[in-house]
């Protein structure tokens, strides 16, 4: 094939692509604009609901301590993006908790969920979550 | 100024009022109340769990709508996974 050919059927391809393009972006626009909102407004409620030290926690390390508060020696980890949830007593894993809302939400809502059903019921949030035990 | 926060799929949904506005008798204020009582009786009848939610405070669960509150935030019903 000669250079010339080469040429012209790369160029040919360019064309075909940038042809489609405005095609597939249109059919995939909602689906981002819808995930991109929904996304924000769950980030912008994690940080309304969080401390400084909470975001950085979730952030850096991957997931959100929630102290329990009936347990001293108890603390929820809870992951940024869905998972279980461990159950840490004197620094050891002792349990992984499922839960999870009936509706869909974004990652950021399911941890402010966690947080706020572990700090205001406990009780609750423990006879609802599936429990898990971890062995050793 | 107080605010209803619904979970949901789209993220939250937001209702705010003032209730000073709503003690003057502003219409508009009243009927953003209104409102956010009407949708938070709604999403309870689903089995949504409610939290009332203060800056430097823990959240605590409500059942009834409490218009004094600075933040409200509605969770769905969860189930274990």
């Amino acid at each position: 094939m000669s250079l010339v050919t080469q040429v012209l059927t790369a160029l040919g391809w360019i064309v075909v692509a940038l042809a489609i393009m405005p095609m597939i972006w249109l059919l995939l626009q909602p689906y981002f604009k819808g995930w991109s909102r929904a996304e924000r407004r769950a980030a912008d409620l994690l940080r309304d609901t969080l401390t400084p030290e909470q975001c950085h926690q979730l952030v850096w390390r991957g997931y959100l301590e929630v102290p329990s508060p009936t347990e001293p020696q108890r603390v929820y980890r809870v992951p940024r993006t869905k998972g279980y949830v461990q159950v840490i007593e004197n620094g050891r894993a002792i349990m992984r908790l499922c839960v999870q809302p009936v509706e869909s939400l974004p990652d950021a809502d399911i941890v402010v969920l966690h947080k706020l059903m572990i700090e205001a019921n406990e009780e609750m949030y423990l006879q609802k979550a599936n429990k898990y035990l971890c062995l050793d | 100024m107080g605010m209803l926060r619904v979970m949901s799929r789209r993220g939250d949904d937001r209702v705010t009022w003032d209730e000073q506005k709503v003690l003057a008798g502003d219409s508009e204020a009243t009927a953003a109340i209104r409102e956010a009582e009407r949708i938070f009786a709604q999403e309870r009848a689903k089995g949504a769990t409610a939290f009332r939610v203060e800056t430097g405070k823990p959240a605590e669960r409500i059942e009834q709508f409490d218009r004094t509150a600075e933040q409200i935030i509605l969770v769905p019903r969860v189930v274990g996974g």
